[in-house]
């Protein structure tokens, strides 16, 4: 065939001239095939590109998992130009090696393999996707290896590898002791003894809490990238962006997901968008290959290995990342169109040691329900108030989930994400601040959907909490040490902040037994495990912690101008009850099998969401 | 030299301190006292020193922020803790108005003009000086109109949420001021059609044009029932769990308010409705109608702050609405005259007003010249509105400030502390604190006392013989008298109901009789 792709591509109409030059520019300056360009960049779907090649008397090796390999052969190749090339060697056979390829008129891997092998290539044409799947299945495995335990060999100290070190087990086997001893020689007052120390550990929690609030309020106003900030943006002057967007059984997400990512307003050759599927999700796997429009991203297969953990995903996708930023985002999210851009404007402003910026989550499908309506409370304030407040007074930040941008190469140094942490994101967050870096907060959300079906709901919180113990368990293995790295408000930050959140929701059902006990039954025995003095300081925690956390989460959507969800804040005592029940389930896990991943389902919400247009 | 700099105010408040602490000493040497201040030492003196149920002293002793705010300097003093926190309280109220020029306005004229106020206004004086919670009330009064004013320019959930704690704490320093979330309601309407983003500027048309559209109505009223709990949940939430606190420790939801063991004011109120009564020249100037123009006349500068306020209907309205608060305040407390620092309330509002508005002023000089005659006019009305007061304690201010007199309002009180701390140290002594707290405030060592406030007061009360060696007993000329079981009917009930019991009396005065107990076992005679 004398034909070239791009030719047959152009002629059949499925790109311009304008969309081919385009692409052969972008290709000269990145390296990556025409065909990865066209395919992955939004120029053409795959079965349109099928059809092309088709008509062009190609034929498609529709199984190509199926065909036979030689390690000896495949180790010659590097799993990044298989990549970027959309080809892979197979075998040898015939005195020819048998290669994988999308597009038959790559001369660049033709080449590669000539001047490898000193042979002649026999080309196999398959669909990027089945070369993705087969390149990362059978040469990914140094990237997985790598995935999973480089942080643990680099930095043993940081990783979540162990959950309890050999001293944090004596401590707590110490405490239960004195306590159990305590008990047992004196019921009462080693009773009032925990009551006081659990009063005045959930005061100091409230206030501490109400104070950042109240701190993370007072900005308020501030625009950390102002419109005319963003104006002064040249879009030639842009870095590139790697998006990693880790998925597991999301095929329902998959069209939404492209809808959004084409709204994200920055220039297409400039992203690096990296669709990370698990090597077993052929749910996902085929819901791309079944797009009947043109894909936005590049998939990832992950190869199989345990912890199947999102964090792992993140790690492999890192290997392959371009870009000189990157953040994560879930399949659902809707980041405000001028995130990136926000994003590179405030890294260009920040000194050198800001190496994370995250951006506020919220949710699109607030008002669908009791559950989703709470979650929006809770989010508005955490995102809103208290990551702004723990910005102000350079207090390590818990990273969300989602929409934590990060400069690549530090991301690189400190070790990228824990595999074996639940939470990789607030135990990043903590490990950013520890290695002497800082993260800052931009003036930009990410629409999320909240989840709205309480058992997935207690199922992802139940994570969260894990992954806080985890965290806290974790970075607390060398208490002084770490005191020294971060500083005293930062130790007692991360105490209040990452250690008392599961032990508050642990104690908070306990407590409210025996208040309604006290109220209900009037138990005389009760009242000698309070007295007086706890009674008062208890009734004072119960009545206004109670009523400024209330208080806090309605200003949160009082902000966001959610007026119709103010008064679902007086709902929280029973939204925390829900956060216990999860604080529970996370704690069993946590000792039985603290590196399993919780599932979040998402694309559950009946409700439309809208792209996050900034005007 | 640049006033507003920051450590020019600073140094300006410490010399505040230092003028307000010499003349609270010099007024507390002359023997100048007051109900408030001497509730809260005896109060803490309950608190450092007192056996029993201390807690409930301590949690429901109203109002509770000034009763804290006098724990602080405890430590330096006991009798004199009341005058050092309202002398440091006054000068930190300065360098919080002053503060704010400086952010504001950055002009030394306004500084200067506050140094005035501060330096020489009788009422300020008196807030300084007396050890009365005022200086508390004003400060968070200050910061509540000051959050509410940032509030309508930046329209941030952050300074509308520092006013609803401002009030909170302000409400815990005076709970009357419970009254004023009341004329806020229609307020914060006006407040939210200002919000909504109409073309139509004048406020009735924007109401009009509000009300008329669904979608808009469906606005207004979710943001204003949004305006109001942000503003008033805490507040509300606040004295309703207080209430419950009272409830729980007390077995009384208004025990704070109501009790003459809680709170200082329910006897002077019920004194001040009998002084009414039995005055034969009623007082004029203090009916309804004449409230508002007799706050006009003593803090006049108000009427410049409406006047730059002219504009923004709900802005003036929400100047106004103290004036409606103070009204309300004099139809529902009809039996009690209307204390200093609902007037000085204004003296502060009508500052802070000008503050926020005189950069709109073209002609500085001149304003600035206009201020320093109308604080020239408050001075004198100051000193007048003190020298002319109904309320006794602010007469006597001036008496003892201004005319160097000797004050002897207490004289009786001392007196009987003075026999009780000469008696020896194991003799135990019968005295109810809600009539006597001035006696205790000054008494050396309260321990040998027993009072309501211990498990086993009602147990002394009913057999005195077993628990007490003294009795402090109100006589019939204390007008306070029948406030208290330990009245000079309660000598001849025990005689009457414990034959081998008996009484001599030992000590008194015009206000109280101490009797020593004696028993037939005791040996001695009757």
């Amino acid at each position: 065939m004398s034909i070239s792709i791009p030719e047959l591509l152009t002629n059949d109409g499925f790109i311009t001239a304008g969309d081919r030059d385009a692409i052969e520019i972008h290709s000269n300056e990145s390296g990556l095939s025409f065909i990865k360009i066209a395919l992955t960049s939004g120029y053409i779907s795959r079965k349109n590109y099928d059809r092309c090649i088709l008509n062009a008397g190609y034929t498609l090796n529709e199984h190509p998992r199926d065909e036979a390999y030689d390690e000896e052969v495949l180790s010659k190749i590097d799993l990044n130009f298989a990549h970027d090339r959309l080809a892979m060697p197979l075998r040898i056979q015939n005195g020819k090696v048998v290669c994988l390829m999308a597009s038959p008129d790559d001369t660049l891997f033709i080449d590669f393999i000539r001047f490898t092998y000193d042979m002649e290539p026999e080309i196999i044409l398959a669909s990027d996707l089945d070369i993705t799947w087969l390149s990362n299945k059978l040469l990914g495995d140094k990237y997985t290896k790598s995935a999973v335990f480089e942080l643990m060999k680099r930095d043993p100290d940081s990783s979540a590898v162990v959950t309890f070190s050999t001293a944090q087990l004596i401590v707590i086997f110490v405490i239960i002791a004195i306590v159990a001893i305590g008990l047992v020689l004196s019921f009462k007052n080693t009773s009032i003894i925990i009551n006081v120390i659990i009063s005045s550990f959930f005061l100091v929690a409230i206030i501490f809490k109400l104070f950042l609030a109240l701190v993370g309020s007072r900005f308020e106003l501030h625009q950390a990238v102002t419109k005319e900030e963003l104006k002064l943006l040249n879009d030639d002057d842009l870095p590139i962006y790697t998006i990693l967007l880790p998925v597991f059984r999301e095929d329902k997400l998959i069209k939404k997901l492209i809808w959004n990512l084409q709204s994200i307003d920055y220039p297409r050759h400039k992203l690096d968008i990296k669709l990370l599927i698990e090597e077993e999700d052929d749910k996902t796997f085929n819901a791309v290959k079944n797009l009947d429009f043109p894909a936005v991203f590049e998939v990832i297969v992950v190869p199989y290995h345990m912890p199947k953990t999102k964090p792992k995903a993140c790690n492999y996708g890192l290997h392959f990342a371009r870009g000189k930023y990157l953040t994560i985002y879930d399949a659902e999210d809707i980041p405000d169109t001028d995130q990136l851009k926000k994003v590179v404007s405030l890294f260009g402003k920040l000194p050198k040691e800001y190496i994370c910026v995250q951006s506020a989550l919220n949710y699109f499908n607030r008002n669908e329900n009791f559950l989703t309506r709470m979650f929006t409370l809770e989010y508005s304030y955490w995102f809103d108030y208290m990551l702004p407040g723990l910005d102000t007074l350079d207090i390590p930040i818990p990273l969300g989930g989602t929409s934590n941008h990060f400069k690549l190469h530090e991301l690189v140094e400190l070790g990228a994400w824990d595999p074996f942490n639940v939470t990789e994101d607030a135990d990043l967050g903590v490990r950013v601040y520890a290695k002497g870096y800082k993260v800052a907060i931009i003036n930009s959300t990410t629409y999320e959907e909240a989840n709205n079906e309480p058992f997935n709901w207690i199922r992802q919180r139940s994570r969260w909490i894990k992954g806080y113990m985890q965290t806290y368990l974790v970075h607390m293995r060398h208490p002084v040490d770490f005191w020294k790295e971060i500083g005293w408000k930062g130790f007692l930050g991360f105490n209040f902040f990452i250690g008392a959140t599961p032990i508050i929701f642990l104690v908070y059902p306990l407590l409210l037994i025996f208040f309604i006990c006290y109220v209900v039954f009037d138990l005389s025995g009760i009242r000698t495990l309070f007295p007086d003095w706890v009674l008062f300081m208890s009734i004072f925690n119960l009545m206004v912690g109670n009523i400024l956390m209330i208080y806090i989460n309605m200003i949160a959507v009082f902000k966001r101008r959610y007026y119709e969800l103010i008064l679902f804040a007086v709902a929280n005592p029973i939204y925390w009850l829900m956060h216990s029940i999860s604080a529970y389930k996370g704690l069993y896990q946590l000792i039985v099998k603290p590196f399993y991943w919780e599932k979040t389902n998402h694309g559950l919400s009946k409700v439309n969401s809208p792209t996050n247009v900034v005007k | 030299m640049k006033l507003t700099g920051t450590l020019y105010l600073i140094i300006l408040t410490f010399i505040l301190i230092v003028y307000y602490l010499v003349c609270g000493i010099y007024l507390n040497n002359l023997g100048y006292y007051n109900h408030e201040s001497l509730f809260y030492i005896e109060k803490s003196k309950i608190v450092f020193e007192g056996l029993g149920n201390r807690l409930k002293v301590m949690g429901l002793t109203a109002p509770i922020i000034p009763f804290y705010a006098t724990f602080l300097f405890s430590v330096i003093s006991q009798s004199l803790a009341p005058v050092l926190a309202s002398a440091v309280g006054t000068a930190i109220l300065f360098h919080v108005i002053a503060t704010t020029i400086a952010k504001r306005l950055n002009d030394d004229g306004y500084v200067w003009l506050l140094l005035i106020l501060f330096l020489f206004h009788p009422g300020i004086i008196y807030t300084a000086a007396s050890g009365k919670g005022i200086y508390l009330i004003l400060i968070f009064f200050f910061l509540f109109f000051l959050n509410l004013f940032k509030f309508y320019r930046s329209n941030t959930t952050f300074h509308v949420s520092i006013a609803s704690l401002s009030l909170v704490i302000l409400i815990f320093c005076d709970y009357r001021f419970i009254w004023l979330t009341l004329f806020f309601l229609p307020l914060v309407l006006s407040i939210t059609i200002h919000s909504l983003n109409l073309g139509e500027q004048e406020s009735i048309f924007r109401l009009f044009l509000s009300f008329n559209s669904p979608s808009l109505r469906r606005k207004l009223i979710n943001k204003t029932f949004a305006l109001y709990i942000i503003l008033f949940s805490l507040p509300l939430a606040a004295v309703l769990c207080y209430k419950l606190l009272n409830l729980t420790h007390a077995s009384d939801l208004n025990y704070f308010a109501e009790s003459p063991y809680a709170t200082w004011n329910v006897l002077v109120d019920k004194l001040s409705f009998e002084q009414l009564t039995t005055n034969t020249a009623y007082r004029i100037p203090e009916t309804s109608i004449l409230m508002s123009f007799r706050v006009v006349l003593f803090a006049p500068m108000i009427l410049i702050a409406i006047y730059l306020f002219r504009e923004s209907t709900y802005q003036v309205l929400t100047i106004l609405t103290p004036f409606a608060f103070i009204e309300f305040l004099h139809i529902k407390y009809d039996k009690v005259f209307l204390a200093y620092q609902y007037y000085m309330i204004f003296l502060i509002l009508a500052y802070l007003c000008v503050i926020f508005k005189a950069q709109v002023v073209k002609n500085q000089s001149v304003f600035k010249l206009l201020l320093l005659a109308t604080v020239l006019i408050q001075l004198y009305t100051g000193w007048y509105f003190l020298r002319t007061s109904s309320i006794p304690e602010e007469q006597n201010f001036i008496n003892v400030f201004f005319k160097d007199k000797k004050a002897d309002t207490q004289r009786d009180n001392e007196e009987v502390a003075n026999y009780l701390n000469s008696l020896p140290s194991d003799s135990q002594v019968l005295l109810d604190d809600a009539i006597a707290y001035s006696v205790i405030a000054f008494t050396h060592d309260i321990k040998p006392i027993t009072m309501p406030y211990q498990g086993n007061y009602l147990s002394a009360l009913e057999t005195p013989d077993k628990f007490v060696d003294y009795v402090v007993v109100a006589s019939t000329s204390n007008v306070v008298s029948g406030y208290t079981q330990l009245n000079d009917k309660y000598i001849g009930l025990i005689r009457h109901s414990i034959s081998n019991v008996n009484f001599r009396k030992v000590f008194e005065t015009n206000n109280w009789v101490v009797y020593r107990i004696i028993t037939n076992k005791s040996g001695n005679t009757f």
